[in-house]
């Protein structure tokens, strides 16, 4: 399928606190408590679109636990938007974002847009973080916040398309060159004025190609 | 003499520095013609195919001063005459050392090279049997060829001292089919479709065939007889009549016509180059003649282009093998066959288990059930007892007795451990933070392990607990390491085949002896994999190598799944029970599975270089060859390149790289931090 811009996502956080589970509600809009746990890295992909343009987003889930830091880094590279999620019941896992954080300017390019998430919000008798902190984490470190729930669906479209904004108001403020493919950022072959298609903002079907 | 006369013809044509396209180059009429004119039968000695006929022979080419370099230096050469002939309408080449020392050797011949001299005889290798020919003719220096057959094996440099290469592609050109490589010059394919038969064959399939070849030839890949199993065929059929060359004809179209069979092309062209290896790797491809009692081979043996005499002489000369059982199956009768990644077998049974147990259960040839098992994998119903042994739980040479007995105190010992982390009351757990989040992660990733495997699916599954319970005691058992992701990968294959905990626990831990330097904070057991295996790309696919290198995805990181959980995540939960104890036999080597990752880069290089795949798209395009692998194929090619790269591939891979045993030190053996979970 054809598109005026491929953005790269990674999505980082402590394991377990939903990462698979929010990138398959995005792609298959769909939940599924149970599936393999992550090892290295795994792959997924959709269209969506911004301002009348499709949008290809190429989202990389990684392997949260400790000991393979040094393997996901390596997958940093070249993102242009990173989605980084801790567990709203776990408390650890919100203590651990700014150490994710460090990482993710350590080796990504310093215009990567980050958002917060705050996962599994539909669990909020559970909760172990309040909003307020999170939202005052991100404040301070300059990013965007959300609590969503990959259960429920609850804010996973708005999420990844707010971030997709968010780089694509970049790329018009002229902060990336988007020729410059280490920005996480392919121009694609469709005309970036062509008019139809959905209406702005709003994603297309889940058509997930690679 | 005829052969001198067609030297001479050869001589006369000027040669071009740059090699022209056989099919246009005008050069090749006259040599034809000049070929054509020795093209008288004579009866020759040489080749004494069938014994109950001599049948007639027609010279067709000779050149005399063709020469081997068996070292590297220049002053040891063995120079010999080559031929062309036919016979019963096929053509044959052969290569005859002269007798004696040669007049242009220098007086340090030694005995050494007259050694060389036998092994390097071709008495009467069919020309359907060449896969290709390299051609050289450099601007200075010697004219050489390079031949390599459809079995793999490629010949040493032939060096052409009177000239007279561009004579013999034009002769052989009349007799077979050749195709000229687009992109590579120096590159003949050749295909015997003169027998008669083939010849009907191929006339129905040639246009199919060639476009195929141009094909393979435009992207410089080669459906190369990636398996033996075709190359044995073809032997087979060669020597068994007229219905056995049809067979071989459709086996060779076959081989043409899928060109996922890319192998080690260059791996062994490049070992070519090096004589001395190539006389190496020639050595270790040969079977011993082991079983002179299967009378149904006695005549193959006679006309096999390999003379028993090389295995004698090469027996006699007490060149130790490091070993070279896997050429030698007793019980199958293709002695002296070229080994190519030897076709897969079947699964051990229990009758054949039983077998190798003497009355008191003591395994008798370790190495032949090594063997057995490496080529067939085990039947299922043999996994609970044989595992034990291949992950090192049970000794061989230990009795059924011994065994019942070890496993109760073993049993005692386990229920010991689990108690530590089992008295730990609520109240300690709260003070006992490492605890809690191991058990915490544990409990997270058991729930997330092979759910879809019946043996662990649906809600409440006891077996899952049981998962967890063995994690958890063995990151007590081994505190150093604790528990890390990709542990449960290995133990849930285990434990659904041994369905017992304790056992489960001791044959995970015997495991983990070798792999826990995959799961070290530091990550170095995967570093020195990943390395090593860079190591063997470069060793067995240099172009690959390079490409990676420029690319700047020589961390490897793109093989990291495969290497930490060694293709749990590839194959089907049967196919890596099949893969699993294929690779603890270590039966070729320890790090058999490097090479599994080596034979499955191959298979794709083609695509990874002709994409010019950057390290994400590679990234992505290894994850998603999830479950599109050809276990039984990578498995014979990563056993092909494993026998070729011989010593060179082990000395890429450091001491003590997992699944080598580590080398332990007072400090322990998993390095530890303050900070760790």
């Amino acid at each position: 399928m054809s598109y005026a811009y491929l953005f790269k996502y990674i999505i980082i956080g402590d394991t377990g606190v939903g990462k698979s589970c929010l990138l398959l509600q995005f792609t298959d809009k769909r939940f599924q408590p149970v599936h393999d746990l992550t090892i290295g890295v795994e792959f997924g992909a959709r269209m969506i679109t911004i301002d009348n343009k499709p949008i290809k987003l190429q989202i990389w889930d990684t392997a949260g636990q400790e000991s393979f830091r040094s393997i996901t880094r390596s997958y940093y590279r070249g993102a242009a938007g990173a989605l980084l999620v801790y567990d709203i019941t776990r408390r650890e896992t919100f203590n651990h974002l700014a150490s994710w954080l460090e990482d993710a300017r350590q080796h990504a390019n310093a215009n990567m847009t980050v958002m917060l998430i705050g996962n599994k919000c539909d669990l909020s008798h559970r909760r172990a973080v309040s909003y307020e902190e999170g939202e005052q984490f991100a404040k301070e470190n300059g990013l965007v916040f959300m609590e969503a729930s990959a259960k429920t669906a609850q804010n996973v479209e708005e999420a990844f398309i707010k971030t997709a904004g968010t780089i694509y108001k970049k790329i018009q403020d002229g902060v990336f060159d988007v020729s410059n493919e280490s920005y996480g950022i392919k121009v694609g072959y469709a005309v970036p004025n062509a008019s139809g298609g959905g209406a702005g903002s709003s994603s297309q079907g889940g058509g997930c190609c690679s | 003499m005829r052969g001198e006369a067609a030297a001479d013809a050869g001589a006369g044509y000027p040669r071009s520095p740059e090699p022209h396209d056989l099919s246009d180059d005008s050069d090749y009429a006259a040599a034809a013609a000049a070929s054509a004119s020795i093209h008288a039968a004579i009866r020759s000695d040489m080749a004494d195919i069938g014994s109950e006929e001599t049948a007639r022979v027609d010279v067709v080419y000779e050149k005399e001063r063709v020469t081997i370099h068996p070292t590297q230096y220049g002053s040891s050469r063995i120079s010999g005459k080559l031929r062309l002939y036919l016979q019963l309408g096929a053509l044959f080449l052969s290569w005859e050392p002269n007798e004696g020392v040669d007049s242009f050797s220098t007086s340090s011949v030694t005995a050494e090279i007259e050694k060389y001299r036998n092994l390097y005889t071709i008495q009467a290798l069919p020309v359907s049997d060449i896969r290709f020919i390299r051609r050289y003719n450099p601007t200075f220096g010697l004219e050489y060829i390079i031949i390599v057959l459809s079995s793999g094996l490629a010949f040493p440099p032939f060096y052409f001292y009177n000239g007279g290469t561009r004579e013999l592609f034009a002769t052989m050109k009349q007799h077979v089919f050749i195709i000229r490589s687009d992109d590579d010059p120096t590159l003949f394919l050749v295909n015997d479709f003169e027998d008669p038969l083939q010849k009907s064959l191929s006339s129905l399939e040639l246009p199919g065939v060639a476009t195929v070849a141009n094909a393979m030839s435009r992207q410089n890949s080669f459906s190369f007889a990636g398996s033996v199993n075709e190359a044995r065929h073809g032997d087979d059929a060669k020597h068994g009549g007229p219905s056995s060359i049809y067979e071989y004809g459709s086996k060779q179209k076959h081989k043409l016509n899928d060109p996922g069979r890319d192998l080690s092309l260059q791996v062994l062209e490049k070992f070519s180059l090096v004589t001395k290896f190539a006389r190496d790797t020639t050595s270790s491809l040969f079977r011993e003649n082991h079983s002179s009692g299967s009378h149904a081979y006695g005549r193959q043996k006679q006309e096999h282009v390999w003379d028993n005499r090389i295995s004698d002489k090469y027996k006699d000369q007490q060149i130790t093998q490091d070993d070279t059982s896997v050429l030698s199956d007793s019980t199958e009768s293709d002695e002296l066959l070229l080994v190519w990644g030897k076709k897969r077998g079947s699964p051990l049974t229990v009758d054949e288990w039983r077998a190798f147990l003497d009355p008191e259960g003591r395994i008798m040839d370790s190495k032949a059930l090594r063997k057995k098992v490496f080529y067939g994998g085990v039947d299922h119903v043999l996994r609970k007892e044989v595992w034990k042994f291949l992950l090192g739980y049970h000794e061989y040479d230990s009795t059924q007795a011994e065994r019942e007995y070890l496993a109760a105190m073993k049993r005692e010992e386990y229920e010991a451990i689990k108690s530590q982390w089992k008295s730990i009351s609520a109240t300690q757990a709260k003070r006992f933070t490492k605890f809690r989040e191991r058990k915490g992660l544990i409990d997270k990733d058991v729930v997330r392990t092979d759910r879809a495997v019946p043996f662990y699916e649906g809600d409440d599954n006891r077996n899952v607990v049981v998962l967890r319970d063995i994690l958890l005691t063995y990151s007590f058992y081994n505190f150093d390491l604790g528990y890390c992701q990709g542990m449960s990968d290995f133990l849930a294959p285990i434990l659904h085949v041994m369905e017992d905990e304790s056992e489960s626990f001791w044959c995970f831990a015997s495991l983990m002896e070798r792999l826990g330097g995959n799961f070290n904070r530091d990550q170095n057991g995967m570093h020195a994999q990943l390395l090593a295996l860079s190591k063997l790309v470069e060793l067995l696919d240099p172009p690959l190598h390079n490409y990676f290198r420029q690319n700047d995805c020589l961390n490897y990181f793109f093989c990291f799944r495969w290497v930490l959980i060694q293709f749990k995540r590839e194959f089907s939960f049967d196919q890596i029970m099949l893969l699993w104890e294929v690779l603890w036999t270590q039966y070729l080597s320890e790090h058999f599975h490097l090479y599994l990752c080596v034979a499955i880069l191959k298979r794709y290089r083609q695509r990874i270089i002709g994409e010019g795949m950057d390290f994400d798209t590679l990234l992505k395009f290894i994850n998603e060859l999830s479950g599109q692998i050809n276990i039984d194929q990578a498995i014979q090619d990563a056993e092909a390149l494993c026998t070729i790269a011989g010593d060179n591939g082990a000395a890429c891979i450091p001491p003590g790289t997992p699944p080598s045993l580590p080398v332990e030190t007072d400090g322990g053996l998993y390095l530890q931090e303050d900070d760790v979970l």
